[in-house]
């Protein structure tokens, strides 16, 4: 296929899928809609965030703190200004922060910028931990207006589109291109004239964007916020296993995987927490060692291949069980011995 | 001086630290258009820096850097790209999962931030024909054939054209060439040389070239710039500079004597 038979493919799984998750309120229980909501904020924080950490490789585990920059903003400012403007100033404070401690910490790579966006969360939890303890006296927020379900869904349905529209896109770009070659060898890409610093700090701040917005969404699904709840990192590390296990450079990876954890947890997290919890590290390892291109790389030659290594590996099991690999070896060196002599 | 050309580069007592080392100690150089130019010295005497300090890969510790009368000391690579400075790396670092063509389109692709013009469609005014787009760059270090491999395909002597041609996809003015024949066998060379002779002479390039291999390097260029310990102690033709009682010094005091013999050969 073609570069623009690939852009229309994409175009249309993205338009199916919207269609169907736009007709899934309308017939399905309201429990499989809270799975979807669940399931869509997957969708948009592992797409945006592939968009920037899968290509380029920086790992950021900072998607928790513009989450929950998101959702207070939503919790100060919904109803002084209307649902979308709410939700247009959480990404943008996302944005700005981004931008702030992109310009910090984006001339770091591998696990010291792993480690120092982790830590940037941490700093702004208790920092506004603290803002509401000493400043306003409080420990959490108690949201009072709030939109209808609908609205809620409608909007995060459309953030999830929108990742993955901006993710189709943003491939096709220059930007994209930098993104990629910001991954694959930094400095070869500057010197061939990309400015990785701006390209690096756009990539996070357009990231961050989508963070921010959608934790201004969801905030409105809990009706008491504090900063322990919305800047859980457990958030951020979701994000980044599902990235991880769907496929960080695919398009569809982090969709799928969002897809197959929303199920995974709301239908485990009830009965067997633990379960949950395991299965998730254990498909993880599974996909570390034997599918790095995550779950969007299986083809049918995949299986082909661990078919054929299994295979590989019971012969030389059995060999190995019944001695014949020990007498080759034998013959090998009585062979070796003997032509030593002659 | 009697003729005064603006350099395409003026390297201005440019030093570079790492801690206590000097690896490169107040070094000035020019630069002008269509020189070929090679820069020699043994072992650790701050060649590879040197490049890098004039790529803009790592910025001097002192010393000030002007390409074509813009200052661009302490600017990141991308400016020193962008005003016409390209450069491969010793080690080739191509892009492995993209295509050998798209290795070269990268190049073409961010070299446009220099105001393009455009005369017709497509038909950017001063772009040298043999660059305008990748298959012409393709054909220009003669890797055509191998314009649909992944560059981690392909042998490591066509890496080293790959390295040229991403290089040429900037649309440069000064190419500065790092090894690029070294663990090349001897016609591979011969071919190398020729390759670098034709982007000076028909796209109108400054080459500079470091080789660590001598006698190569002495018999293609028309200007060496000999590096000792991170100073500067020749500058002058190939055919001065093997006479020049220093640099014998320097190759002499190095263990590999072997070299200035070699010297010797060439100037006869």
């Amino acid at each position: 296929m073609t570069s623009r038979q690939f852009l229309i493919r994409d175009l249309l799984v993205l338009l199916a899928f919207t269609g169907w998750t736009l007709a899934l309120p309308f017939y399905a229980s309201e429990f499989v809609v809270s799975m979807a909501l669940t399931c869509l904020m997957y969708v948009a924080l592992s797409s945006s965030w592939g968009l920037f950490c899968g290509s380029t490789r920086y790992l950021s585990l900072a998607t928790s703190a513009f989450f929950g920059i998101g959702a207070y903003t939503t919790a100060i400012l919904l109803g002084q200004f209307s649902w979308v403007e709410t939700i247009a100033i959480g990404a943008g404070m996302a944005v700005v922060v981004a931008v702030v401690m992109g310009a910090a910490v984006l001339h770091l790579r591998g696990t010291y910028f792993a480690v120092l966006t982790f830590g940037m969360t941490e700093l702004i939890m208790h920092a506004v931990t603290y803002f509401e303890k000493t400043v306003t006296g409080t420990v959490g927020r108690v949201l009072t207006v709030v939109p209808e379900r609908d609205t809620i869904y409608l909007t995060v349905l459309a953030l999830a589109v929108l990742a993955v529209a901006v993710s189709i896109v943003v491939r096709r770009t220059r930007f994209g291109l930098a993104l990629m070659g910001i991954g694959a060898d930094e400095q070869r890409a500057q010197t061939l004239g990309v400015n990785t610093r701006l390209v690096k700090i756009a990539g996070f701040a357009l990231t961050a964007g989508f963070a921010g917005a959608v934790g201004a969404a969801m905030a409105v699904r809990w009706t008491y916020i504090d900063p322990h709840t919305v800047f859980n990192p457990f958030i951020g590390f979701q994000t980044v296993l599902i990235t991880l296990i769907g496929g960080v450079l695919t398009l569809w990876g982090p969709l799928l995987a969002a897809i197959i954890f929303s199920v995974l947890a709301e239908s485990l997290r009830l009965q067997f927490p633990q379960i949950y919890l395991m299965s998730l590290g254990l498909l993880l390892i599974l996909c570390v060692l034997y599918l790095p291109g995550g779950l969007a790389s299986l083809r049918g030659e995949t299986f082909k291949g661990w078919w054929n290594d299994s295979r590989d590996w019971t012969k030389d099991l059995r060999r190995e069980l019944s001695g014949e690999k020990e007498r080759e070896k034998q013959r090998l060196k009585r062979r070796e011995k003997e032509s030593h002599f002659v | 001086m009697s003729e005064q050309v603006l350099p395409l580069l003026e390297a201005h007592d440019v030093t570079v630290r790492f801690g206590g080392l000097v690896a490169v100690d107040g070094v000035s150089a020019n630069f002008v258009p269509g020189e070929l130019v090679g820069i020699i010295g043994p072992n650790g005497a701050g060649k590879t820096t040197f490049f890098n300090a004039i790529s803009g890969v790592q910025v001097p510790t002192a010393g000030r850097l002007i390409a074509h009368g813009h200052n661009l000391t302490g600017r990141g690579p991308h400016r020193f790209a962008a005003h016409g400075v390209a450069r491969t790396f010793q080690t080739p670092r191509v892009f492995p999962d993209m295509p050998v063509a798209a290795n070269i389109e990268f190049g073409l692709k961010f070299a446009g931030k220099r105001r393009r013009k455009y005369l017709f469609w497509g038909d950017e005014v001063g772009v040298p024909w043999a660059l305008r787009d990748a298959a012409s760059i393709l054909s220009l270090i003669g890797l055509s054939a191998q314009a649909e491999l992944p560059a981690a395909a392909i042998t490591p002597s066509q890496q080293r054209l790959l390295e040229i041609g991403m290089a040429l996809a900037t649309r440069p003015k000064l190419l500065l060439l790092d090894e690029v024949a070294a663990g090349l066998t001897e016609s591979e060379i011969e071919e190398m040389a020729r390759l670098i002779r034709r982007l000076r002479d028909e796209l109108d390039l400054t080459v500079i070239w470091i080789e660590h291999a001598v006698t190569t390097l002495l018999r293609h260029v028309e200007r060496v710039i000999v590096l000792h310990q991170g100073r500067k102690i020749a500058d002058d033709t190939p055919h001065n500079v093997v006479r020049n009682p220093e640099v014998i010094e320097a190759y002499l005091g190095d263990e590999m004597a072997e070299p200035s013999a070699e010297e010797e050969e060439v100037a006869a």
